[in-house]
């Protein structure tokens, strides 16, 4: 079954067409991540799922259920934690858990160990101060616990890793991991490690359309990467390559970029072997968010 | 409702923990106890002042005060307890929508109408309150010191300036679910009030404008019949009931 399901998505903010007929999907206890520039509509879509955004046309289905403009009905199939969250400052972690239970009408006892629970699971069990003072990486943990609180069958995450540190990224991506039996997650991202270490489906957005959606293992022997990097310890070296190869393109300093539809690499190498050329390294290229993006926007 | 219930509260703790309750709660009780106060001063003030007064001229004789003196400054100090009122809470909303705090407690499944039910209530017993509490101390002293009864139509000219207050407030309620910031709350709240206010200046229109609550004083002394008050007092009402309901629609519309 599908949790979410979006068909032909618009909205404009003035003149600038932000969603042009978006179609996703996204299955049950999938890690959908949601990728994206700035800018091109990821926060847009989180908005609309949760009924935050008037959008101009399309439809939207939460658990079967069509998500309807300033009605907040379908929201409770959904935990969301904002890019910047924001909370009541002048509460303290388990008051501000507290208070979310009690709005969604959960049972005072049942409330009570669920935010325990999540205070645990989040890190911020002995917190005592009030969120006012809490840093960001603090306020993403709570925020998570709040997405969390009244068991979502759709947890929605808007950048969560962005702000944070390694270290801080790691504890959400397992918390992320840990969630996964439960619910369905989906989250936007530009950190395409944070994609490959959790997701199991991603959905390209480009220019207000998803350009690819799949499952991950599946896009990536698709677009593997057939591109190598070569750096030459000498300039003149490399006006060597450049003349026999054609097609490699300067990227750096003393640094070649070129691909495999253009040259093989044991051609490559057989000539810098006959040239007596000096190599700093050889990589293949790892396919970056970048380059996969700009591939799949190609299609 | 249990949602409701934990709406309002996280007002009265955001009023309590912002320091607000406490602020207005000094200013209603010192404006409380100031009424009194000056209508007791004033003959000790007059008797200072006398002989400058008549160096220019002015001869002052026994004055004498009563309640009356009191009600008085009562009618003239109450102003500025709505106006901090105003001002301090002219960003109940406004404050939520710029920092973004509403937008979780939508997604946790709160419906929107809540949201201003729960604000329109903490409102409403926080300035029900603040009033009776400077009214009634006012009462206390003035019957300590003087009579009470001297006075015609008390009961009913304090319901009045009462209401004009919630009046207020439901302009206050209605401007911020339409408007973002709370310079804007206050222009458009305070704009109707000065129209009103102004409008009132005609004599044909002045029974029918709910600035006419605040003429406490025409009450007191009897120059005016209670009666006259009946109509505005009606619009008012009438006027508030529709600030709330109207305010409803508008913010389930409102872009957060």
């Amino acid at each position: 079954m599908d949790m979410l399901y979006i068909t032909g998505l618009h909205k404009r903010f003035g003149d600038k067409e932000v969603l042009n007929g978006l179609n996703l999907t996204v299955p049950e206890h999938s890690i959908f991540g949601f990728i994206g520039k700035n800018g091109a509509g990821k926060t847009t879509t989180m908005k609309a799922v949760l009924g935050l955004l008037k959008t101009d046309a399309g439809e939207i289905v939460v658990n079967g259920e069509k998500v309807v403009y300033g009605q907040t009905s379908t929201n409770r199939y959904i935990g969301y934690l904002p890019d910047v969250p924001e909370f009541y400052s002048f509460m303290t972690a388990p008051e501000y858990l507290r208070f979310c239970g009690e709005v969604t009408g959960m049972k005072k006892s049942e409330n009570e160990n669920r935010c325990r629970e999540l205070l645990e699971l989040v890190g911020l069990g002995d917190e005592t101060h009030r969120i006012k003072g809490f840093s960001r990486g603090m306020k993403q943990r709570l925020g998570i616990a709040q997405a969390l609180l009244n068991h979502p069958k759709l947890l929605i995450l808007d950048e969560p890793t962005s702000a944070l540190d390694p270290v801080g990224r790691k504890e959400i991506l397992d918390i992320l991991m840990a969630v996964r039996e439960q619910t369905t997650v989906l989250f936007s991202t530009h950190i395409l490690s944070d994609i490959e270490r959790i997701c199991t489906d991603v959905a390209f957005l480009n220019n207000g359309v998803v350009g690819v959606q799949g499952k991950l293992s599946e896009i990536k022997t698709k677009y593997r990467s057939k591109e190598y990097l070569v750096e030459t310890e000498r300039e003149a070296d490399l006006l060597i390559l450049q003349k026999t190869f054609p097609n490699m393109q300067q990227t750096g300093r003393n640094q070649l970029i070129f691909h495999e539809s253009h040259y093989t690499i044991f051609d490559m190498l057989c000539f810098v072997t006959e040239k007596h050329i000096s190599i700093v390294k050889i990589e293949r290229t790892e396919p970056t968010l970048e380059s996969l993006f700009m591939e799949v926007a190609r299609k | 409702m249990k949602s409701l219930l934990a709406f309002i509260k996280k007002e009265t703790m955001e009023q309590l923990r912002s320091g607000r309750l406490i602020i207005l709660g000094i200013l209603f009780i010192l404006l409380g106890i100031m009424n009194p106060a000056v209508a007791k001063l004033t003959p000790w003030l007059l008797e200072v002042l006398a002989d400058s007064l008549a160096e220019s001229g002015m001869i002052v004789t026994s004055v004498t005060v009563t309640a009356m003196d009191s009600w008085m400054q009562f009618f003239k100090n109450i102003p500025m307890g709505l106006i901090a009122f105003i001002l301090l809470q002219s960003s109940i909303f406004t404050k939520e929508y710029q920092s973004g705090t509403l937008v979780l407690a939508l997604t946790k499944g709160i419906q929107r109408y809540k949201v201003v039910i729960s604000k329109t209530v903490v409102l409403a017993v926080l300035w029900t309150f603040g009033y009776w509490v400077c009214f009634g101390i006012t009462y206390g002293y003035n019957a300590y010191f003087w009579d009470n009864s001297v006075v015609q139509n008390l009961l009913f000219s304090v319901v009045c300036w009462w209401l004009f207050g919630v009046w207020v407030i439901a302009l206050l309620i209605l401007f911020s679910t339409i408007a973002k910031s709370n310079t804007d709350v206050l222009v458009g709240t305070g704009s109707v009030v000065l129209v009103s206010y102004l409008l009132g200046l005609l004599p044909k229109l002045r029974e029918y404008l709910p600035t006419l609550l605040t003429d406490g004083n025409f009450l007191i002394y009897g120059v005016e019949e209670a009666a006259i008050y009946v109509v505005s007092l009606i619009i008012a009402l009438a006027t508030s009931l529709i600030c709330f309901v109207m305010s409803i629609p508008i913010f389930n519309k409102k872009q957060l």
